[in-house]
């Protein structure tokens, strides 16, 4: 398992470097702000990343919500059983 | 402007795959906790039931390091300590339970009932009075503290006390405690009697009777209470009664019962009785009560013939003692050496031998106690029936 992810990411590897080669040229972006020349493949890559990080960011920021939420509910009703159970 | 759409295309791809990697590296690391969270739980458990009690204690340290909201683990530790004999250690565990803030009631009256058995351990017998008497009047806990109260109540002899809770604990379970409550009057009787107060001591009785009809310490106790009187007649009678109460004290009433017989002269009477009792009785002691009375009605030759034949049926160590006692004189020069020899063994046979066993613990004893030593159970405490004992 381990040697087949590995063997993915060195082709996935080889078709970035072959790509980036291959696209060399620049294109033009308009930011509103900004404008700025960078190469296609970079941008490519920078647009991936950036994908990738945010939709990470949102799977971990959701999960971590929701576990707060179910241990401030469990200690509600924990502290609600108590009072009741209570002399 | 081809190159931007697929840019625009793959943001949501790599979106979607940076989404479920994460998610799955997050439930890979809290499976990771929660698999050594019970890992250690399961440890700790196994420890404990193969008696590696100081493991446990190192395994349950750790895990209440882990989560300090954890009472349950603080909890099983303080038990720990407490059967571990660290009783001081539980004491301040429990003790730093119940103060702390944010604890819920439930949570602090368990704490409390824990801290009560800390106390009763360390023999402050005081303090956990007092606990227990708080968790009562709060009515938490009640039947385990109301338990405790009757057991303290026992060991400071103070029956009175020790009655009204057992009363009170019989009302909240509904389960019968009155054999135990019969043994606390027969106690005050005993200490009535002891007092040469006798009519007291005979209303204890009858309150004894009234929880357990069939008591058969308050039987003897009746015998005893007339035998000092001078009745003999109604002391065999209530002596009688004992044996047909419970049989197994037989060995326990014989003794002052053929003194009743032998004082009233009604030796056919105790004749017929031993007579019956072998038939339901496999005991020693009624065999050899029946040769000595024969011993002493038909002479030497009769005693050892019954003797006879009686361990041919039922062997024991103190028959043959017996017997070797009563052919004694009969034998001479080298058969008298090597009886000698063998009465020695025998009797050293017996002396390391318990003639009793409690029926709940297996605690062995050589007298007979009302209450276990050991466990404390009343009337539990028996002949043990075997070849060198009963």
């Amino acid at each position: 398992m381990r040697l087949l992810a590995l063997l993915i990411l060195l082709l996935s590897i080889g078709a970035g470097v072959v790509v980036g080669a291959l696209n060399a040229d620049l294109v033009g972006y308009d930011l509103a702000f900004a404008q700025v020349q960078w190469p296609k493949g970079a941008a490519l890559l920078v647009a991936l990343v950036f994908g990738w990080l945010l939709g990470g960011l949102t799977a971990w920021l959701g999960t971590r919500l929701g576990h707060r939420r179910a241990r401030r509910r469990a200690r509600r009703a924990e502290s609600g059983n108590g009072t009741s159970a209570g002399p | 402007m081809t190159a931007l759409y697929v840019m625009a295309l793959l943001v949501p791809v790599a979106f979607l795959s940076g989404w479920f990697g994460a998610r799955r590296a997050v439930a890979h690391r809290s499976g990771m906790r929660v698999s050594e969270f019970s890992s250690d739980y399961f440890r700790g458990l196994n420890y404990l039931l193969n008696e590696e009690q100081d493991k446990a204690i190192e395994v349950f340290l750790r895990l209440a390091e882990y989560n300090r909201d954890t009472v349950e683990t603080h909890l099983a530790l303080g038990n720990l300590f407490r059967r571990r004999g660290e009783v001081d250690r539980a004491i301040r565990l429990h003790q730093h339970l119940v103060s702390r803030p944010g604890l819920t009631d439930a949570m602090k009256t368990v704490a409390l009932l824990e801290l009560g058995e800390d106390y009763m351990r360390a023999g402050l017998l005081d303090r956990a009075e007092a606990l227990f008497s708080d968790l009562v009047a709060m009515d938490a806990h009640a039947p385990s503290a109301l338990r405790h109260l009757v057991a303290i109540y026992q060991h400071e002899r103070d029956w009175h006390k020790a009655i009204d809770h057992a009363r009170r604990l019989e009302a909240m379970t509904g389960e019968s405690e009155a054999p135990m409550i019969a043994q606390f009057y027969c106690e005050l009787a005993d200490r009535a009697r002891q007092h040469g107060a006798r009519a007291e001591a005979r209303e204890h009785l009858q309150q004894a009777f009234q929880c357990q009809p069939d008591c058969v310490r308050a039987y003897m106790l009746t015998g005893r209470l007339h035998a000092e009187a001078g009745e003999h007649v109604e002391a065999a009678e209530a002596y009688e009664a004992a044996v047909a109460a419970d049989v197994a004290f037989v060995p326990e009433i014989l003794p002052p019962l053929l003194d009743s017989y032998a004082r009233t002269g009604q030796m056919a009477r105790a004749e017929r009785f031993l007579r019956d009792i072998l038939t339901r009785y496999h005991g020693i002691s009624p065999v050899l009560a029946l040769a000595h009375l024969y011993e002493q009605r038909d002479g030497e030759r009769t005693a050892v013939e019954f003797l006879t034949s009686q361990l041919r049926q039922r062997p024991s160590v103190r028959g043959l003692m017996a017997l070797i006692d009563a052919t004694m004189d009969k034998v001479e020069g080298e058969a008298r050496e090597n009886f000698l020899i063998l009465r020695d063994l025998t009797r050293k046979l017996l002396e390391g031998q318990a003639m009793y066993r409690c029926s709940r613990c297996g605690f062995g004893a050589k007298a007979h106690h009302w209450q276990c030593p050991s466990c404390k159970s009343w009337g539990t405490i028996r002949p043990i029936h075997g070849v060198a004992n009963e």
